[in-house]
């Protein structure tokens, strides 16, 4: 089973981030792998286990998002692929999902791994697009993934409780954060990632113009949510009781 | 020489700290030694870096193995890192005693050391098999082959014991002055690295809550007496560095002056370490001498290194041996 497994390298969300113009800033010290993509690096690593076949990751970014690759490399990945082009500086979800699935076309593949969304944008409709681009079916948010050798059945997270979801292979799945437990990267596993195939390809590469690229969507504030405003206090002169059940009233708790 | 760490260096040592910072929290650092988090370390690699490659390690050296130590002092982890990876399993190398060494690099067997330079053997009851010297020599034993007596100590999470030899017990694995001498001084080199962990540590937690902590409707990390003694004491953390690896590339370079530079390092580092506890004290107040608050697991673990495989005035001499000559 060959696993395409699609990563983002981000600003630690440990650290203060910083906007400019709407769009957050990249170019600071640290940068991880999004902690959302270790969940679905891990899932591949335990199917491929399970199966035999690849580990395939692919990111789009900067030329430092090799470092999220690298990552995922030493923790077991096989090979990887970055797209990186200056004319995607910018790019939307739309965008980003053209550039995934021209990526994910180039070798044969069974299923595809994403996170549910990106720590950073959030979007969470990038591997939907992707999946659509293909023409292969998606299931999302699973918490637990079993595969036979032409099928996948998960267990979809939903607000209540769960689905189960069954869908042929190939596929696009998301993963989250309850899926497993991801390992750690081993020192042997980070030297032998050094040596490791890694292909760094641009838009054309992929067959791909200027236009794919162009965002569809813009972004025209950013406004931090407002902050909590003081309480209302009541003085008690006997009829404080009463005040609280007015108010507690009005917010249709009583 | 080249002081600048490879890539692949900053990688390993990113990675135990990630580890460490999950698995060793300062709750879990109060409560003593863990083989499941043992069995991780090793399965990392962290454990057996020194092993050869093909004796289940990585056939890496000390340069590598101090800036694992430097971390383990950081989060203050309570297990015998210093005694398994950098002592004991260097010896076995040497002394060419494999099945031990594939089993200590592998975690599966726990070892801790009793050198004639150092008074107690810390975690013996959590290891599986103790490395003694007598007179010239090494020798491996069962935990059953010693009477073991828990010493007082000021650090219960890093227990020392005092070791009584039952006779006859234990299998000689080498001998000679290089052997021994060598096994002392990575000792102290692993205690230079963890305090230097330990100093660093304290200064960014002091100046964390410098950053936080107001008096006068103002953080009192803007105060110059605050930001002076934390100023001060990165300064000699900074200074104590360089000294650290400089014994690390004087043990792995074979050099005839790290008996000197392993010296030098526990003197600055346990003197960054002093500072820096103190220094994290003082800005920290009344809070910092509860045992509610992390503080004393740093404070506590810099006072029992500082006693281990030679205090100060014993480096200080044998600083003062070679200079004199």
């Amino acid at each position: 089973m060959n696993v395409v497994v699609l990563v983002k390298q981000i600003p630690d969300p440990a650290n203060p981030y910083e906007l400019v113009d709407g769009r957050l800033k990249r170019g600071v010290a640290q940068k991880v792998m999004d902690p959302g993509d270790e969940y679905g690096v891990e899932a591949a690593l335990r199917l491929v286990d399970q199966f035999g076949g690849e580990v395939n990751v692919i990111s789009m970014g900067p030329a430092a998002a090799m470092e999220a690759i690298r990552r995922a490399l030493s923790m077991g990945a096989h090979k990887g692929v970055l797209v990186t082009d200056d004319a995607l500086g910018g790019a939307d979800a739309l965008a980003t999902a053209r550039v995934l699935a021209a990526a994910i076309k180039r070798s044969e593949f069974d299923l595809v791994i994403a996170g549910v969304e990106s720590t950073d944008g959030s979007t969470g409709v990038v591997p939907q697009m992707v999946a659509e681009l293909l023409g292969v079916p998606q299931s999302t948010f699973a918490k637990e993934i079993e595969a036979k050798d032409s099928s996948l059945t998960i267990k979809r997270q939903t607000a209540a409780g769960y689905d189960m979801v069954e869908c042929p292979l190939p596929a696009v799945i998301t993963v989250t954060a309850g899926v497993n437990e991801p390992r750690y990267p081993t020192f042997k596993g980070i030297m032998q990632a050094k040596s490791k195939p890694v292909d760094t390809v641009s838009l054309g590469d992929l067959g791909l113009g200027g236009d794919d690229a162009k965002p569809t969507q813009s972004v025209d504030a950013v406004n931090p949510a407002p902050e909590r405003g003081a309480g209302e206090k009541f003085e008690d002169d006997g009829t404080g009781a009463a005040k609280v059940a007015d108010l507690l009233k009005q917010l249709k708790v009583i | 020489m080249k002081f600048i760490l490879s890539e692949e260096q900053m990688l390993f040592r990113h990675t135990v700290r990630e580890f460490l910072e999950k698995e060793c929290t300062p709750e879990i650092a109060r409560s003593g030694f863990n083989r499941e988090r043992w069995a991780q370390l090793a399965q990392l690699g962290a454990v057996g870096l020194a092993a050869p490659a093909d004796e289940g390690g990585l056939g890496l050296g000390e340069v590598d193995l101090v800036l694992l130590l430097e971390e383990a002092g950081r989060a203050a982890l309570p297990d015998p890192l210093i005694e398994t990876s950098m002592v004991a399993i260097p010896l076995l190398r040497e002394a060419e005693a494999n099945d031990l060494l594939l089993e200590a690099a592998d975690g599966d067997v726990v070892m801790s050391v009793g050198l004639a330079g150092s008074r107690y053997v810390t975690y013996a009851t959590d290891a599986d098999v103790l490395l003694l010297q007598l007179g010239g020599a090494m020798f491996a034993l069962q935990r059953d082959d010693v009477k073991l007596q828990l010493m007082p100590s000021i650090d219960m999470a890093r227990p020392v014991f005092r070791v009584e030899w039952l006779s006859e017990a234990g299998t000689k694995i080498g001998e000679g002055a290089d052997l021994v001498e060598a096994a002392f001084d990575r000792a102290v080199l692993g205690a230079a690295a963890q305090l230097l962990g330990i100093a660093q540590r304290c200064v960014e937690m002091a100046a964390d809550y410098a950053k936080e902590r107001h008096q006068f409707g103002k953080p009192i990390g803007s105060f110059q007496a605050i930001k002076h003694k934390l100023a001060d004491a990165l300064l000699m953390v900074e200074f104590a560095r360089p000294v650290v690896y400089r014994a690390a590339a004087s043990i792995a370079e074979v050099s005839h002056h790290r008996e000197r530079d392993v010296s030098m390092a526990k003197v600055y580092a346990g003197r960054a370490a002093k500072r820096a506890t103190r220094a994290a004290l003082q800005t920290l107040g009344a809070i910092g001498y509860t045992q509610e608050h992390d503080l004393h697991i740093w404070m506590k673990r810099s006072w029992s290194l500082e006693a281990a495989w030679g205090t100060s005035d014993f480096h200080r001499d044998r600083i003062a041996d070679e200079v004199m000559g």
